[in-house]
């Protein structure tokens, strides 16, 4: 390895330091307390039968008795638990990544939430005209990738048009999604009628909680991660993420530098709706239903995972990765609530007294590596 | 069987059995998971559910742990994540109150296959694997209104019915239940069913809007309570028009003893609570499935003459 490659590797190590570091280690220390605190559960133990089914493994007792069988589990470190974390993240945390963006670029997007409720309806119902209830004699080849396409392309026409309006219109992002968040949802609404859209072909539910083993749902956690290394590549190593940084730093200069700023607004818009989409594909798949109150209030737990995760309201700031810490570190708050059978009635006061922490040990972090760049820079 | 001497030893044998094999486990954790923490009809619910594990507790000699863990806002989602949590934490049983029923099919399924019996309260999941349902018969609580407005309105007027979301299933099933008992009442006319969105300040303005336009309406129903969790919803005076109502929260009391409305129906909210336990430790404890699937709790009418004493209810029913 010669010098210049071994300086250049450093360097990625310390930003890298600098931007996840303080977050990774709240992660670690939120981890290892819940590991410790959150004492074990008995669960009952299942074996895969012959047609892939998960069955209860019984055993015959001293008294001749067919009994389940269960085993000791730490209550947070399991692999059930684990994957369970990875789902309830990777909604938030997906949607989170395309956020990331439009915080960077120095917008904000009230909408996602509506986005995410508008892309499930309408998808969901492309789905129940193939499910049980209607042509379920369709071709899974037609109807999964029909309805896959309707979920996502609605979520990216949605950003477009956040996007489009507010470069066209010169209106500050905050009132055009705000207003964008009312007409998606209730467009949503008159489409169902209020009602829950349900019955999709069973080979896309299927698809979606596919399990390597019991319990153990593993697509939300790879289209989580998919969305977070490729946000990251965009982000860290294509020109066109570059300019997102360039935008958001500074929307003059990057002007006056030859940065095509309509463009670079127009298309985090887009990024956001097309992750809002894809949020919603999933939630759709896993949870079979959708209704036009999907969603609610999810723009500020998408907002805050952001803004946890390290982005800047101010523009100039983030990374893909720390949306996914970020989006991270609020669920395991949520979660470690129940593990440690905290009353729920605190449940809100916690949550905003870690983010608040998170956020603070985060820039002391920061803080410290500076300063020690300052010195090593210095000396 | 030849002996019955013998049968009655046997089923002796075999009930002490079971009572032993029952009492092998002293502590339980009922997941209770209603749809919205800001609700106070969910607050009873939770009320009667802790009142149940203590009595329950101190009957059976053993420890009963209630786990509330409703969502802020009406969210199915959060609720199917809950039921997930709740069976990796550990949970015996859960008693919910579903958002959705069709999101929360998969999460209930997973937990019965899990092990854990899922009751429903309220709000049920049909499709579900849940092991029991306790609620409101909706189109039953329809006739009961229409019904006792009728007699307040000794079978003659016009009548108006204000019934929230046109598309909630459970307001629609109430509605149907109006206009089937209303077809035993020639003399009454039925002007129109109104839908507002699902906050009392605007079931007050829907309840002005429609007097305004049509001040000859003497009968409201409202089959569900909004109007009358703002304090000036009824703008006539007292008595001029007849009203009655479901659900019987402290803010609509007042309604009953200045003689706006006649009737008001409340839901067994603590017994939601209350009874889904019972029902989950008669099967974890006691190994006993109910009889039926579906369990209807009766509405209960409260008076001007009973108002007082119905209102000692709510000191009990809410958290202190």
């Amino acid at each position: 390895m010669t010098s210049n490659q071994s300086a250049s590797l450093r360097g990625r190590f310390s930003a890298f330091r600098l931007q996840e570091g303080g977050l990774l280690v709240v992660v670690f220390v939120l981890g290892l307390l819940l590991t410790i605190f959150g004492g074990s559960v008995q669960r009952p133990v299942f074996h895969e039968d012959a047609n892939g089914q998960f069955q209860r493994v019984f055993r015959t007792n001293e008294a001749g008795e067919r009994e389940p069988v269960f085993a000791k589990e730490n209550k947070f470190f399991n692999a059930q638990n684990l994957a369970q974390l990875a789902k309830d993240t990777s909604f938030i945390a997906i949607m989170a990544v395309g956020a990331t963006f439009v915080i960077i670029s120095g917008g904000i997007d009230l909408s996602v939430g509506a986005i995410y409720a508008l892309a499930s309806v309408l998808a969901a119902l492309v789905f129940q005209k193939f499910g049980p209830g209607g042509m379920s004699n369709t071709p899974v080849w037609v109807s999964v990738p029909l309805g896959l396409l309707v979920c996502i392309g609605v979520g990216t026409l949605c950003g477009f048009a956040n996007g489009a309006m507010i470069v066209a219109l010169r209106v500050h992002p905050f009132i055009v999604t705000l207003g964008t968040m009312a007409i998606f949802r209730g467009v949503a609404f008159v489409i169902t009628r209020g009602t829950s859209v349900t019955g999709f072909p069973e080979v896309f539910r299927d698809l979606v909680r596919w399990q390597i083993a019991n319990g153990l749902s593993i697509v939300p956690l790879a289209v989580m991660v998919a969305a977070t290394v490729a946000g990251g590549i965009y982000l860290s190593r294509l020109a066109a993420g570059r300019r997102v940084y360039a935008v958001g730093g500074n929307e003059l200069a990057s002007r006056y530098s030859g940065i095509r700023v309509e463009r670079v607004k127009l298309s985090v818009y887009i990024i956001a709706g097309l992750t809002a989409g894809i949020a919603a594909l999933l939630s759709l798949g896993y949870y079979g239903a959708a209704t036009s109150s999907d969603g609610q209030g999810y723009e500020l737990n998408v907002i805050a995972a952001a803004v946890v995760g390290g982005a800047s309201l101010s523009g100039g700031r983030g990374t893909a990765f720390g949306a996914l810490l970020g989006a991270l570190i609020i669920q395991m708050i949520s979660s470690g609530i129940v593990i440690l059978g905290i009353d729920q009635n605190y449940s809100q006061i916690i949550i905003g007294g870690v983010i608040i922490l998170a956020v603070l040990f985060d820039q002391f972090n920061n803080w410290l590596a500076k300063r020690r760049l300052v010195s090593r820079v210095t000396s | 069987m030849k002996n019955p001497f013998l049968f009655a030893v046997l089923a002796l044998a075999l009930a002490l059995g079971a009572i032993a094999h029952a009492q092998t486990k002293k502590s339980y954790t009922i997941g209770l998971i209603a749809k919205s923490q800001s609700n106070p009809v969910f607050q009873a619910a939770r009320v009667g559910a802790e009142d149940a594990a203590k009595d329950l507790g101190a009957k059976y000699g053993i420890q009963i742990k209630i786990d509330w863990r409703t969502p802020n806002d009406e969210d199915a989602q959060k609720q199917a994540d809950a039921v997930e949590q709740l069976v990796l934490a550990g949970a015996d049983g859960i008693a919910i109150s579903c958002s959705d029923a069709n999101k929360l099919v998969d999460a209930i399924n997973n937990a019965v296959a899990n092990g854990v019996p899922v009751a429903t309260f309220d709000s049920d999941a049909p499709a579900s694997k849940r092991f029991v349902t306790y609620g409101t018969d909706d189109e039953k609580c329809g006739e009961q209104l229409m019904h006792a407005l009728a007699q307040e309105l000794h079978g003659k007027g016009i009548i108006a019915v204000l019934a929230g979301n046109q598309n909630a299933p459970n307001l629609q099933r109430r509605v149907q239940g109006v206009k089937n008992a209303l077809k035993k009442y020639p003399g009454i006319a039925l002007r129109d069913v109104y839908y507002h969105k699902e906050t009392p300040q605007d079931a007050a303005a829907r309840v002005e809007q429609v007097m305004e336009a049509s001040p000859d309406i003497t009968g409201w129903i409202f089959v569900g309570g909004w109007p009358l969790f703002t304090d000036n919803a009824l703008k006539w005076n007292p008595g001029t028009v007849k009203s009655v109502s479901v659900d019987a929260l402290p803010a609509e009391l007042s309604y009953l003893r200045d003689g706006h409305v006649q009737i008001l129906f409340s839901q067994q909210y603590y017994q939601w609570g209350y009874h889904s336990v019972e029902l989950l430790m008669d099967k974890l404890y006691l190994k006993k499935d109910p009889e039926n699937v579906k369990i209807v709790s009766p509405l209960i009418p409260v008076t001007k003459a009973n108002v007082d004493e119905f209102a000692n209810n709510w000191k009990k029913w809410l958290p202190q």
